[in-house]
């Protein structure tokens, strides 16, 4: 499948939006997409992810706005899915075909498809083909989309929360797979509100808010953007002295008890490591924020809600 | 912020503790939820064409209409599928006779197929395994539903007796006979129940279900086509409704014989739910496949391998049926031969050679088109189901146009349709040869071809269903054919204006082969056909995708 020249975005849209009846899904959305870039769409539940997806797969039709894939108006199908792959967040397959059926179709039909890379990625995400989709777990009816996708050379892949029913075994051989598809040069759509996996494989990230795109950025920048919440437990109660005030990226310090305190850290751990190193800590607990939280934390509405707490 | 707010949600979450006995109420419910809106709408169309038929019947002029209905109720058609008329003129009894089968089974289907959707289609997608995590195990989760079911199946027969007294007729007949539909109702929601334990797909437990109905409706015409198999009314709802004759005898051992088939059905549905898994069935099919036995790799074969199993099911009905018209054309026009005053009368009405054995199957072939059309109805409900379910999402990532991807799965339908109709001509012709009728494949043939117009009329209204009202594609497809059928039939009877009668596909097919082909009028539906399906493609190819 020939590239088409670096010019052409893979992915453009242009303000567009969608509306259900009174329901605003998606609002003037406006993004481009280089090829070869692992892109991360990320957002909450109901932000209108799949509703993006779906538009740019021609599925449903824009109320407002157009976007293209590699050039391609998305609603001319027949052309523009010739570039591009798609796994969606809930696979369902016809109950009476067996897995390696459904594989031999989407094959079949597709954009072409490297079938000495399909029989490996079987093998990889240890899917038994020869059974009836019916008897398939989500698990397993998400590995054959993503069998199917990966095995293609189609130069976007388009993929809607693909690990949402996967253990963390095939969740890594799943980012392995997003690693060799850009190291061949395909472009990936990954969209996801699984902080962690957006982190390990994509270059570059925008995030939906009720249907807006309220930022794109590197990943650097998402890096600024985290906020670790770390819970302290000390062997003794320390004099009032002592205090992390100074130290860099602390926020919402609080002392639970005089032995007992939580805190907030943007950045690397290594300053808040030595301010602790001169206490006797017997329990120290860094747990990362969900993406929510993070949503409200840069957003403001976290602000506000910890002090509608305190009144 | 302190230490001691932490404990506080707590006892605040456990505030109010459930009511005991709350559960099974509130499956009941989910149950009433489920069935109403069909039960309804099922129990005002019994009630209504019960009622129509009753008060057209006693202000038609009994003169006028005497002959011509009379030619009519000898038609053998109409005699094989709605039974020996008794007690015409009597409103009540002529209600019966002309809508008794009918509304029985549609009632019953109704009723098989509610049951099979509310059981083990829930089960199937999922939504069970929520319910069975609550206090209820699945023998008391199905009788719940069942007993909904054969309350809204007994509704559906109250509304029907209400429909007749309301009109005038006979109390007694009229309970009778809403006792009787409602009782059919109750075993086709009894089987439907019991097929859905036995076997794990919805598909397949409803196809079963609703097969034992209409082999019922088989036995029914064998028992009035054999006098010496007359014994076998006693295994079918529909011979039972004969036996039970409401309006004439009145009999209720008929009604014991049905209360009775509920209860064990009931019972044997109980039984196998206690004993199975959720999610599965004794007679499950295996999901392991032995590799490479078969290709796959195109749309036409996909929609080849969809179409494959339903032609084989519908075809197996359709022959069974036709098969016994075949076997029984003797018997029916031999009953006309020998009462030459109905020939006559038949005649003058406008039915040739309805004493041939031409003019016999001639006009059962038109009702072939009732069964094609609702075959091409619910595989375009089939394709609309798979757009909700999400199945067609992975299709149409594809380079797959879709319209490329409905012309294939159309093309496989109407490839069935043509089978369907074929095997008919072909069943019909076994069954007279061996009778020693006279009846050429060819003539059998050019019969069961003389109806594929209707049925394109049934595709193309689905396919414009699809696009534009796609929850509805089965009542809209299966419309032309069903609701066409009765239509001329109730206008031939009470003497409605032609025009109304036009509105009726089969107005435009001449009784092949005993008339010849009506050119123009098939050449018209093909018209309609064409431009319900061009409709439908146009609208299709833009709307949004479901699911």
């Amino acid at each position: 499948m020939p590239v088409p020249a670096p010019a052409v975005p893979a992915l453009r849209a242009e303000h567009l939006s969608k509306r259900f009846s009174r329901t605003v899904a998606v609002d003037d959305l406006s993004l481009s997409v280089s090829p070869g870039e692992v892109f991360g769409f990320l957002g909450p539940n109901g932000a209108g992810k799949s509703t993006t997806i779906r538009m740019v797969l021609g599925l449903l039709r824009p109320s407002g706005g157009h976007v293209e894939v590699f050039g391609v108006p998305a609603h001319d199908v027949g052309r523009a899915h010739r570039h591009l792959a798609y796994v969606p967040a809930d696979v369902a397959l016809w109950p009476a075909l067996t897995g390696r059926e459904c594989l031999d179709l989407l094959a079949g039909v597709g954009p072409g498809t490297d079938l000495d890379y399909r029989a490996e990625l079987v093998e990889r995400f240890a899917l038994d083909p020869d059974r009836r989709s019916r008897t398939y777990s989500t698990g397993n009816r998400q590995k054959v989309a993503l069998v199917a996708a990966f095995a293609t050379r189609a130069p976007l892949l388009v993929l809607d929360e693909p690990t949402s029913g996967l253990d963390p075994l095939m969740e890594r051989e799943f980012r392995r797979c997003v690693t060799e598809a850009a190291d061949r040069g395909q472009t990936v759509f990954l969209s996801s509100h699984q902080l962690a996996e957006v982190e390990a494989v994509c270059g570059r990230v925008g995030i939906l808010r009720q249907g807006r795109l309220v930022e794109v950025a590197g990943l650097r920048e998402l890096r600024r953007l985290r906020r670790s919440e770390i819970s302290v437990t000390l062997a003794h109660p320390v004099a009032a002295g002592v205090g992390f005030d100074g130290v860099d990226g602390v926020a919402d310090l609080q002392w639970r008890s005089p032995v007992e305190l939580t805190m907030t850290l943007a950045g690397p751990p290594a300053p808040v490591l030595r301010a602790l190193a001169g206490l006797e800590v017997v329990a120290l607990d860094v747990r990362e924020p969900s993406l929510e939280e993070l949503f409200l934390d840069f957003y403001g509405d976290h602000r506000s809600s910890r002090e509608e707490l305190r009144a | 912020m302190t230490a001691g707010t932490a404990a506080a949600p707590t006892t605040s979450a456990a505030g109010r503790a459930p009511e005991p006995g709350a559960a099974g109420w509130v499956v009941t419910a989910l149950a009433v939820r489920s069935v109403s809106r069909g039960a309804v709408l099922v129990a005002g169309v019994a009630a209504g064409m019960a009622a129509l038929v009753a008060v057209q019947h006693r202000q038609l002029d009994q003169e006028l209409a005497g002959a011509s209905l009379a030619a009519l109720a000898e038609n053998p058609a109409i005699r094989t599928l709605f039974g020996p008329p008794v007690a015409l003129d009597d409103p009540g009894g002529f209600t019966v006779w002309r809508t008794g089968t009918a509304i029985a089974v549609l009632v019953g289907v109704w009723a098989a197929l509610a049951a099979t959707r509310v059981t083990r289609g829930e089960e199937e997608v999922g939504r069970w395994d929520l319910l069975l995590a609550g206090r209820l195990r699945l023998p008391a989760v199905l009788l719940r539903h069942l007993a909904v079911l054969l309350g809204a199946a007994a509704l559906v027969g109250a509304g029907t007796a209400a429909g007749l007294v309301l009109a005038g007729t006979a109390t007694t007949g009229a309970v009778l006979f809403g006792a009787l539909i409602g009782g059919t109702g109750m075993v086709g929601a009894a089987l439907g129940a019991l097929a859905a334990q036995l076997l794990a797909e919805r598909r397949a437990a409803a196809g079963l279900a609703v097969g034992v109905l209409l082999a019922g409706l088989l036995t029914r015409m064998v028992a009035d086509g054999v006098p010496a198999l007359g014994w076998l009314h006693w295994l079918s709802p529909f011979g039972l409704l004969g036996r039970s004759a409401p309006f004439a005898a009145d009999r209720v051992l008929p009604l014991v014989v049905l209360a009775a088939a509920v209860a064990l059905l009931v019972a044997a549905a109980a039984t196998v739910a206690t004993r199975r898994d959720v999610g599965s069935g004794p007679w499950r099919r295996s999901g392991a496949v032995a590799s490479g036995t078969r290709e796959l790799r195109s749309l036409p074969a996909l929609a080849a391998r969809h179409t494959g199993r339903p032609v084989v099911g519908w075809g197996a009905a359709v022959v069974a049926y036709f098969l016994l018209i075949g076997l029984l054309a003797t018997t029916m026009t031999d009953f006309l031969t020998e009462n030459p005053r109905f020939a006559e009368l038949a005649a003058r009405a406008g039915f040739a050679e309805l004493g041939s054995v031409r003019g016999y199957v001639a006009s059962l072939f038109t009702l072939l088109a009732v069964p094609v059309g609702g075959f091409v109805a619910s595989r375009v409900a089939a394709t609309a189901a798979d757009e909700v379910a999400g199945r067609l999402t992975l299709l149409y990532s594809l380079p797959v146009r879709r319209v490329r991807w409905l012309a294939a799965e159309l093309t496989g339908v109407a490839t069935g349709a043509v089978l369907l109709a074929g095997v008919a001509g072909l069943a019909t012709w076994l069954g007279a040869t061996w009778v020693g009728a006279d009846l050429s494949a060819g003539a059998a043939l050019a019969g069961v071809l003389n109806v594929l117009p209707i049925v394109a009329v049934c595709l193309g209204a689905a396919v414009a269903a699809l696009a534009w009202a796609p929850a509805a594609v089965l009542p809209l497809g299966v419309l032309p054919a069903a609701g066409g059928y009765l239509l001329l039939v109730l206008a031939d009877t009470l003497a409605w204006p032609g025009w109304v009668r036009g509105l009726s596909p089969f107005a435009h097919v001449a009784a092949v082969p005993a008339e010849p082909v009506d050119v123009p009028g098939l050449a018209g539906l093909l018209v309609v056909a064409a431009a319900l399906t061009a409709a439908g493609l146009a609208g299709y190819r833009r709307r949004d995708l479901r699911g």
